[in-house]
């Protein structure tokens, strides 16, 4: 019964998180996480380290399985199973997926593939995962390389770029998949200080364009600036969430405050 | 210097007998290899079991033991095999298969160790990204988890490599006629041990001097897209 009440929200957003728990071994990471996301919506997510942001948009993919809880992509369900030692899994791979490639990741540590052109990154999975045309990925690819700046290092090998560039070139890679949703995970966190900057801008431009975008972050400005809803996670409990300009002028919860307080110092 | 009082081409014969074998064995290690070091990573105890008690016994055992133990050991149990399922004709195990298989079923358990050690050098990263973007497990294994492997493992197989086409040598106790065999029959009916051993030293020195220059393009190859320190 609350599956197909869910189920019915869940059809009017791009994505919804129902109840997400993850414990590892005896950790309990996430203690029942919920997020919707509609079209469009920017949602920044923050807590200090061990809150347990990225474990959940880590769930949202199943790059880590969650314990609990139901993942709904543009509505529909990602089936879980058990497997024989009762431990949950996917219940169908190929709907994961399906269901992946409509959600683009971007990492914390960029994780180009390293024997690949950059080039060869933003191409590789619209031409092997989505089938397409490689003439046509290549167009697209070299159109989205121009959009985040980094045409001219085309032919380059990630290990002869900045981290920033390398982020820019991960975030075509992301935007090649023609994604519904991106998730960010800290995508500035292993920047150098003077090249945050300028993936911020990339992010930002993306945000204004309209794309649905779940952004974990430790960048208060960007949350405050860019994001349509600022949550804040501690201890694997949402604490506070709401519009930015709410929770960061009135914020309801202590921890939150303490949290502001000691970042924005 | 070298005469070989007519017995060249026979040598010759042997050598190409000797690259066949080594050929075939190392397609068989590097499977094998391939796959014991994914069972060992599988998390899966009962393939860690299996990939543990391959390697341990491989390794544990001398080269020429097993050769001998497979090929006549294996005459017997297949014939064995063979009666118990009705079947009464004598069967012959093909040395040349049995020699190649045995080979392959050694080297694909130090393959299997020097594989292991590559693939834990993959930032699991790269691997998550290819999950995350919607690749299947075979995608991510063929597209990046083997070609990033290379270039850590090309160390360790062109030593497995070197070592495997000089344990063809092996053959020749089970009866094929590769290089090293035709010399020995060459030298006995000569008298001479000398100039054919030595051209066969000569010949194996030859193909792992051309084995080294092609690894040396190989990992030169593999290591594109990684800053030279």
């Amino acid at each position: 019964m609350h599956e197909t009440a869910s189920g019915r929200a869940a059809e009017h957003h791009a994505l919804v998180c129902e109840d997400i728990h993850k414990s590892f071994g005896t950790l309990e990471v996430l203690k029942g996480v919920s997020l919707s996301a509609r079209k469009g919506d920017v949602i920044a997510m923050l807590g200090s380290s061990g809150s347990g942001k990225s474990t959940f948009l880590r769930c949202i993919n199943l790059l880590e399985t969650p314990n609990s809880g139901q993942v709904f992509v543009g509505g529909e369900l990602i089936r879980m199973s058990n497997d024989k030692r009762g431990e949950p899994q996917a219940a169908d791979r190929k709907q994961v997926e399906r269901l992946r490639t409509r959600l683009a990741m971007v990492f914390q540590s960029f994780n180009l593939w390293s024997h690949m052109t950059v080039l060869q990154n933003v191409i590789e999975a619209p031409v092997h995962v989505l089938k397409r045309p490689r003439r046509d990925a290549i167009e697209q690819a070299e159109a989205l390389l121009e959009k985040v700046g980094i045409h001219a290092r085309k032919d380059d090998y990630p290990a002869h770029l900045s981290g920033g560039q390398q982020q820019r070139v991960a975030i075509a890679r992301a935007l090649a998949m023609n994604p519904d949703v991106m998730l960010f995970d800290e995508p500035t966190s292993a920047l150098d200080p003077e090249l945050v900057n300028e993936v911020l801008k990339v992010i930002k431009d993306l945000a204004e364009e309209g794309r649905t975008m779940i952004v974990v972050t430790h960048e208060m400005g960007f949350a405050r600036e860019v994001s349509s809803e600022t949550v804040f996670l501690h201890e694997g409990r949402v604490e506070e969430a709401g519009p930015p300009r709410e929770v960061f002028e009135h914020p309801k919860s202590e921890r939150f405050r303490q949290f502001l307080a000691g970042t924005l110092k | 210097m070298l005469d070989l009082q007519g017995y060249g081409p026979s040598i010759i014969d042997g050598a190409r007998l000797t690259i066949s074998v080594a050929l075939i064995s190392l397609l068989i290690a590097m499977a094998l290899g391939l796959i014991t070091a994914l069972a060992k990573l599988s998390g899966r105890r009962p393939a860690i079991i299996a990939a543990t008690v391959y390697t341990t016994i491989i390794r544990g055992v001398p080269d020429l033991v097993l050769m001998l133990l497979i090929f006549f050991g294996g005459q017997v149990l297949v014939n064995d095999l063979a009666t118990m399922v009705g079947y009464e004709d004598y069967i012959d195990i093909n040395p040349f298969i049995a020699g190649s298989v045995t080979i392959g079923f050694i080297f694909g358990a130090y393959m299997g160790e020097t594989f292991r050690g590559a693939i834990l050098a993959v930032p699991v990263g790269l691997l998550e990204a290819g999950a995350a973007y919607g690749m299947t497990r075979r995608q991510v294994l063929l597209r990046i988890l083997i070609p990033q492997m290379m270039r850590h493992a090309l160390p360790g197989f062109g030593n497995n490599w070197l070592v495997l086409m000089k344990t063809t040598a092996l053959v020749s106790v089970i009866g094929l006629e590769d290089m090293v065999r035709k010399a020995g029959l060459a030298a006995g009916a000569t008298r001479e041990p000398f100039p054919f051993y030595f051209t066969v030293a000569l010949i194996f020195l030859a193909l792992t001097t051309l084995s080294i220059l092609a690894l040396r393009w190989a990992e030169k190859h593999y290591s594109a897209g990684v800053r030279q320190a």
